[in-house]
This record gives structure tokens, C-alpha cells and sequence, in this order.
């Protein structure tokens, strides 16, 4: 018969050829059916304490939101379909969770961006040991989704068995696999902090000191996108206008101020304030002395463009006098000129109990300096500070420039003590293209903490470009964690290639299997059959040739 | 499961060239080293076509006009298979039906080896489900049809005692053979069909050319005496 055939030709020939050509089939590379690019959630260390999710590989099939039920399921979902609790039970229970982010993030106001701000918050508060990863939006991957949502539709208005049987052979399945490089520790992660200062000038005694510090750091639930417009990408914007006037003024002997103004751009201003805390420190501590020591006050910008009241944080009341309580004076006298706008204070101790800091003048403050944060964030709680809907299209640039245009005439009011009328107006004043370009620049590429450690970052670059066209002694200060117990601990692998195979379940193989033998017997009485159809033909010609005769 | 999957598809393609080669009778009159001949000359064959068309045509097609006639040159090379095939047949000793399915099946099965083989491992092994491999496993069984009825229309043509009626006819249906993928594909997309419709008209297609080409044979070898 002719199975043993096979038989012999398996003994014969086989092994041989498997020796040669296995090797080389196992090197070839699977094509794939559809990649993404995907962003993993914030996965960092702050104090010790984990934060984010902590693992990265995924390779599971995808389900939808109600039909996972293991932790070999990779969960699918639109971020509008989540809800707190249900994310809570995919983290304990789920493999791995998947993100869709909505077409536009601009769409969300009132109570459901609230509500979606509260569940980035809670996303990253603790730490998941599930790899979650965010997609933009992309129709593949909606599609996907839909599909799946009305298989297991169908799968629960089933009428009989074999229907179920039916869908369960012919369903497809979808297998999600992520290979991440892994969430290896980053060391040497090195964060900047550059300071430079306009010099003032005063024909008696001391020069006394203003400084101004903002961060520039940003953050999301997803370090790849986390633009922060807002939040801190105003107070830079607004820390770059003040520097291109002053320096205006400043270059001119006849206009120059009163006041030395140190300039202080902050790392690391999400994880606690590492910049300003590490460049206080070098200040205070040096040998030689430096300008803060002589500081009248220190101001600190944060999200400065969110609403239209601005709100002047401290961690003391400024006593009757004091160059802070002037200050808020004019603040106010200014901000009366505009009618939307309202100015307030708002008076929040330092809670010395809790590691995180709320404000950055809190940094400050505990150095015993006369510190305040400008914001337009009443709340240090405010979740709209670290938000991945932070982004260009959110933001209101006119008030931006409204808000930057307030705080130069406070300073130049501040700095020359002009009782009326600011200092700046005419063609010296706040540029809207200016802020444009800027806003355009810093919020067009992520700026999360951990992005920004490496060297020679675009970002951080252009930003030091434009100090050093102003100010001098421009100097560049590096925080670097402690080897043992550091304050913080980034992790690599911020981002993935996301690659879904669609895929058949096993029954599917067996069924396919009994279809192919059916065709291979009916191939064979083909064959065999073939004969006959021969004769057939034989006869036909013999006919014709018996007409033709 | 996916090595299970590559183990249908390879059941589907690989079957009926085995099954074709057994009922045959090709293994009783130990055509298997003339099957590997044919096979070698299959590759000589392939070797030469793409180096004239590595060699003589522009990477760009509509260099060369329309589209059309980009491809129409294009598939004339393919007139080399038939001179190929007509080398295996006048290399191979042997009568009639015998000959013409040793060229047939060898010719045929070099092909599936030569471009299936990989096709099959690297695809229909992988995570990814996509009925393409099961649609190329079956187009592959058309093709031994294919192949047969061209060996076959080569043997007839080659033959001197072959009347001037007939002769036109196998002429026209060797002709029709090479340029027979432009025609289908042609028609394919004029009418938006789908692959599988696609196969289905290939396998018709095939199947009528196979027995017209079974037809003239059968005359052939009646007047010639052979069975």
C-alpha cells in the first residue's frame, strides 16, 4: 500500500533534510499583521516608594472589557469605556491592559474631563504589576474592539448549541504581543538644572536679589505623552518673556533695575522639586556666597494658563512691608486692570509630615528664604498639574499671553517702582507671536521626567540657547541620584511596538484538518476516476472521426 | 497549533502530487529520478527566464508603455517554460502517457517545492491566521492540472504525424497558456472578485483547458495506438 510508502520515504529522507533546513525555517521571521506604536504607562521610584506599572512584555490574546476572565487575557479597551473599579479588577486579575486614548483629547470639558483626570490620577497612584500600555487612537485597533464587543453580544443571545459551536469555530481571536526591550533601571539618570542672572545696579549699598524659578519638566499617566502645555509649559513660556525684556532693559546702563534677578530653570519639578531642592542645596551650601542668600523674595511660576484667577500660594502670610507683600500689592493693582481677572492668596503651611511637597516655593520656604508660587491652580491637589490631556489644543493661548503680560508689568512695576503705568508698553512689551513659537516648541514633544535625562536633549538644549543669549553666568547643574536609597529611580522602555496577529482557535485547525482529508478523497476518486473520463474522450473522437469519414 | 496549521497546509498542497504520482502508475515504471530530472530542468528553466528579466527589462513596467503591455512582455518570457518543458520531454525516454506525466508531475512538483515550500513555513507557521496559505495550497493543486495539459500540449505539438487542424488548435492553446495568468487577472479585476471566487475561476478555467487538452490526446493516441 502506499502508506507504507510514506512510511519509507519518512525513514529515508527525512531526518536528513530536517538537519539541513530547520535551523534556517526557525531563524525566518513571522510578518505581521498590523503594528502600532503604544506608550507604557509612568513606571518610577519616588522615595522608594513604587509608582506605575511594573513589567512590560506582553504576548496574550485580546479581549474586550466584559469578556476577560484570566490573566491570560490581554485586555482591550477605549479609555471612555473604563471606570475605576473595573480598572482596579484588571490590574489584580487581568495579563495585561491595553489603552485606546479617544480621537481627540481637546473634546473633554466639565464633569467627564474631570472625571477622566481623576482616573489618570488614580492609574498611576499605585503600583500594578500588569504591563498597561496607551495607543492613540487608530482604527485597527477600534475596529478590533468593535468586533470583539459583538462576538460576545452574540455569544450571549445564543439560541442553540450549534450556532455556539458554530461561532466559537469560525470567531476569530486576536493575539496582542508587545516585546518590549524590558523595564531595566535607568542609571545615570542625570537631571538639569540651569540658572543665569541679569545684574542690577545701585549707586549705594547692596544689590538685593529677586529669583525667579520655574520647572520644565511635565507628566502624564504616559511618559511618551505627557506634552504639558499647561502644566509646566506656561511658567517656562512665561519665565522666557520675563528674560527677553529684563535682558532688554538690563543691557542699558540708564534702564537698569534695582535688583540682581537670578533666572532658575528646574528639573525634576514632578518628583518632588529634585531640581530646585539639589540647586538650593549647592547654593546655600558653597563656600562662596551667592546671590539667593541676599534674596528680597523668590517666585515660583506653575500652570500658569488654567484659569483666569491668579492665586499666590504661601506657606506664611508676608509680613505689612516685606518685598513679598509689595509684590502682592501690585499683583493686585495690576490683575484690577483687567476685568476676568481675580487675584487671591492662598496661605497653606508646609506639611513637614508628608515626602511629597506641594508647591515649589515650599523648597524654599524651608530654607528659611521668603518664597511664593504663581498659579492659576487653587488646589496643589489639582490634578490638572500632571495630565496627559495637558496638551497644545487645551490650552488657551490667549490668556497665556494675558497672564504673561500681568506678570511683566508686576515685575517691571516691582523692579523700578513705577507708581503708575507698567514699565513695559509700546514695542517693548509681552510678544504673542513670541509665545506662539515657544508654546509650539515645548509642547510638541513629551517632556516627562525620565525623557529628559539623557544627553544632549533637543529640548533642553534650546532652552539653554536662549539663556545664554540673555543672561550671563549661565551655568548648568546636574542632580544625580544617590547609588544607595535615591530620592528617585526611572525605568527604561517608555514606549512599545504593538503587533496584533489575528488568529484561529484550535478547533478551528481540527475542523479544517476534516474539510482538507474530505477534498484529499475526493481528489483521489478524481484521480482514479480519471480513466473513465479518458474513455470518454476516446469515444468522442471515434465519433467524430466516424461523422468526418 | 500553528505547526498543525502548517501541517494541513502542506497535507493540502503535497497530497495530491503524491496521490497524482501513485495512481499514475508513474511508480511502477521508477519515473521517480526522471520526476527530479524534470525538477532540475524546471530550475535550469527558472534560472534563465529571470535573468532575461533582470537583464532585458526596466525595473519600471510603464517604461514600456501602458501597463498592459508591460505585463503582456512580461509573460512572453514565459514562453521559456514551454522550451524547458519541451527539453525534459525530449530527454526523457518513454511512451506517451507516461512521458508527458513524468514532465508533468516533476515539472509541476519542482514548482511547488521551489515556491511553496518557504511560503508555507514562514507564513502559515506563524501566530498569524490568513486563508491566504489555504487559497496558495489550492491554487497549487491547480496547477498540476495545469502543467500536465501543458506537457502535454508540448508532446503533441513536437510530433510530426500531427494534423494541420489539430496543430493550430494545440498551438492556440499553448499560447493561450502562457499569457492564461494576464487573461485571469484581467478578468479578476474587471469584475471585483474576491480571492476565493478568483480561485474558482481558476479551477475552471484549468479544468476546461485540462480536458480539451485530454480530448486531442485521446484522438491523437487512438490514431497513433497508444493507450
Amino acid at each position: 500500500m502506499w502508506l507504507d510508502e510514506v512510511d519509507e520515504i519518512l525513514k529515508g529522507y527525512l531526518p536528513y533534510y530536517i538537519l539541513v533546513f530547520l535551523p534556517i525555517f526557525m531563524l525566518s521571521s513571522v510578518s505581521a499583521s498590523h503594528e502600532l506604536p503604544v506608550y507604557r504607562m509612568q513606571h518610577y521610584d519616588l522615595h522608594g516608594v513604587p509608582f506605575g506599572s511594573r513589567s512590560a512584555v506582553v504576548n496574550l490574546e485580546a479581549r474586550t472589557i466584559s469578556t476577560w476572565s484570566s490573566s491570560r487575557h490581554c485586555v482591550v479597551t477605549r479609555l471612555t469605556d473604563l471606570t475605576l473599579e473595573t480598572f482596579r479588577n484588571i490590574c489584580a486579575k487581568a495579563g495585561a491592559l491595553i489603552i485606546e486614548l479617544p480621537k481627540n483629547l481637546s473634546n473633554f470639558s466639565g464633569e467627564e474631563g474631570q472625571q477622566l483626570l481623576t482616573l489618570e490620577h488614580k492609574m498611576y497612584e499605585q503600583d500594578t504589576s500588569i504591563p498597561i500600555y496607551f495607543s492613540q487612537y487608530d482604527s485597527t485597533i477600534d475596529d478590533i474592539i468593535k468586533e470583539l464587543a459583538t462576538q460576545s453580544d452574540s455569544h450571549n443571545t445564543k439560541s442553540s448549541a450549534a450556532e455556539a459551536l458554530f461561532s466559537s469555530i469560525s470567531a476569530n481571536g486576536y493575539q496582542i504581543v508587545i516585546s518590549a526591550v524590558g523595564s531595566t533601571a535607568v542609571t545615570e539618570a542625570k537631571i538639569a538644572t540651569m540658572h543665569g542672572h541679569l545684574a542690577g545696579y545701585k549707586p549705594d549699598g547692596k544689590i538685593p536679589t529677586i529669583a525667579i524659578v520655574t520647572h520644565y519638566d511635565s507628566f502624564g499617566v504616559a511618559p511618551e505623552l505627557s506634552f504639558g502645555a499647561d502644566a509646566n509649559g506656561s511658567g517656562i513660556i512665561i519665565m522666557l518673556e520675563l528674560i527677553r525684556l529684563f535682558s532688554g532693559l538690563y543691557s542699558d546702563p540708564k534702564t537698569r533695575g534695582k535688583y540682581n534677578i537670578v533666572f532658575i530653570l528646574a528639573g525634576g519639578g514632578k518628583i518632588n522639586f529634585q531640581g530646585s531642592k539639589k540647586w538650593l542645596e549647592d547654593q546655600l551650601d558653597s563656600s562662596e556666597g551667592s546671590l539667593i542668600q541676599e534674596a528680597a523674595f523668590v517666585l515660583c511660576l506653575d500652570t500658569l494658563a488654567a484659569s483666569d484667577t491668579i492665586y499666590m500660594h504661601v506657606s506664611k502670610p508676608p509680613k505689612e512691608g516685606s518685598p513679598a507683600s509689595v509684590f502682592y500689592r501690585n499683583l493686585k493693582l495690576v490683575g484690577e486692570k483687567y476685568s476676568s481677572v481675580a487675584v487671591e492668596g492662598v496661605h497653606k503651611k508646609i506639611n513637614l509630615a508628608e515626602d511629597i511637597l506641594a508647591w515649589e516655593h515650599e523648597r524654599y520656604s524651608i530654607r528659611r528664604l521668603s518664597a511664593f508660587t504663581l498659579s492659576t491652580i487653587k488646589s496643589h491637589k489639582d490634578f490638572w498639574r500632571s495630565t496627559i490631556l495637558d496638551t497644545k489644543d487645551n490650552l488657551n493661548v490667549d490668556r497665556l499671553v494675558r497672564n504673561a503680560k500681568i506678570l511683566v508689568d508686576v515685575l517691571g512695576k516691582f523692579v523700578y517702582e513705577v507708581p503708575d503705568n507698567g514699565a513695559f508698553g509700546g514695542g517693548w512689551d509681552v510678544n504673542p507671536e513670541y509665545i506662539k513659537s515657544w508654546l509650539n516648541h515645548l509642547a510638541s514633544q513629551p517632556r516627562s521626567p525620565q525623557l529628559l535625562v539623557a544627553k544632549d536633549n533637543l529640548i533642553l538644549n534650546t532652552l539653554l540657547d536662549d539663556f545664554n543669549k540673555y543672561l550671563t553666568e549661565v551655568k548648568v547643574t546636574y542632580n544625580v541620584p544617590e547609588k544607595r536609597d535615591p530620592d528617585y529611580q526611572f525605568y527604561g522602555s517608555t514606549r512599545g511596538s504593538l503587533t496584533i496577529y489575528s488568529v484561529k482557535p484550535a478547533v478551528f485547525d481540527l475542523f479544517l484538518t476534516l474539510a482538507i482529508t474530505l477534498y484529499l478523497v475526493t481528489v483521489y476518486f478524481a484521480i482514479t476516476y480519471i480513466p473513465n473520463v479518458y474513455s470518454v474522450c476516446c469515444m468522442l473522437m471515434k465519433n467524430q472521426k466516424m461523422k468526418s469519414k | 497549533m500553528t505547526l498543525y496549521h502548517f501541517g494541513n497546509c502542506v497535507a493540502l498542497v503535497y497530497v495530491p502530487y503524491y496521490l497524482a504520482y501513485k495512481q499514475s502508475g508513474l511508480s511502477e515504471y521508477g519515473a521517480f529520478w526522471k520526476c527530479v530530472q524534470a525538477g532540475l530542468i524546471y530550475m535550469i528553466t527558472q534560472l534563465a527566464k529571470m535573468t532575461i528579466l533582470a537583464t532585458f527589462f526596466p525595473d519600471n513596467m510603464s517604461d514600456l508603455g501602458t501597463d498592459f503591455i508591460g505585463e503582456f512582455l512580461k509573460y512572453t518570457v514565459d514562453i521559456a517554460d514551454l522550451v524547458g518543458l519541451y527539453l525534459v520531454l525530449s530527454s526523457i525516454p518513454g511512451k506517451g502517457h507516461c512521458k508527458v506525466l513524468t514532465a508533468g508531475i516533476g515539472w509541476a512538483t519542482a514548482e511547488v517545492i521551489l515556491s511553496r515550500v518557504l511560503l508555507l513555513w514562514v507564513g502559515a507557521r506563524g501566530a498569524e491566521f490568513d486563508w491566504v496559505y489555504l487559497q496558495k495550497c489550492l491554487e497549487s493543486n491547480v496547477l498540476l492540472v495545469q502543467h500536465i495539459a501543458s506537457a502535454t500540449l508540448v508532446w503533441l505539438w513536437s510530433r510530426h504525424d500531427l494534423n494541420k487542424n489539430l496543430k493550430t488548435i494545440v498551438t492556440t492553446l499553448l499560447i493561450l497558456c502562457c499569457y492564461k495568468p494576464l487573461l485571469l487577472e484581467y478578468f479578476v479585476q474587471i469584475l471585483k472578485l474576491n480571492a476565493w471566487l478568483d480561485l474558482l475561476v481558476k479551477g475552471t478555467f484549468t479544468l476546461v483547458y485540462g480536458l480539451s487538452t485530454l480530448t486531442i490526446y485521446a484522438g491523437v493516441a487512438q490514431v497513433m495506438g497508444i493507450f
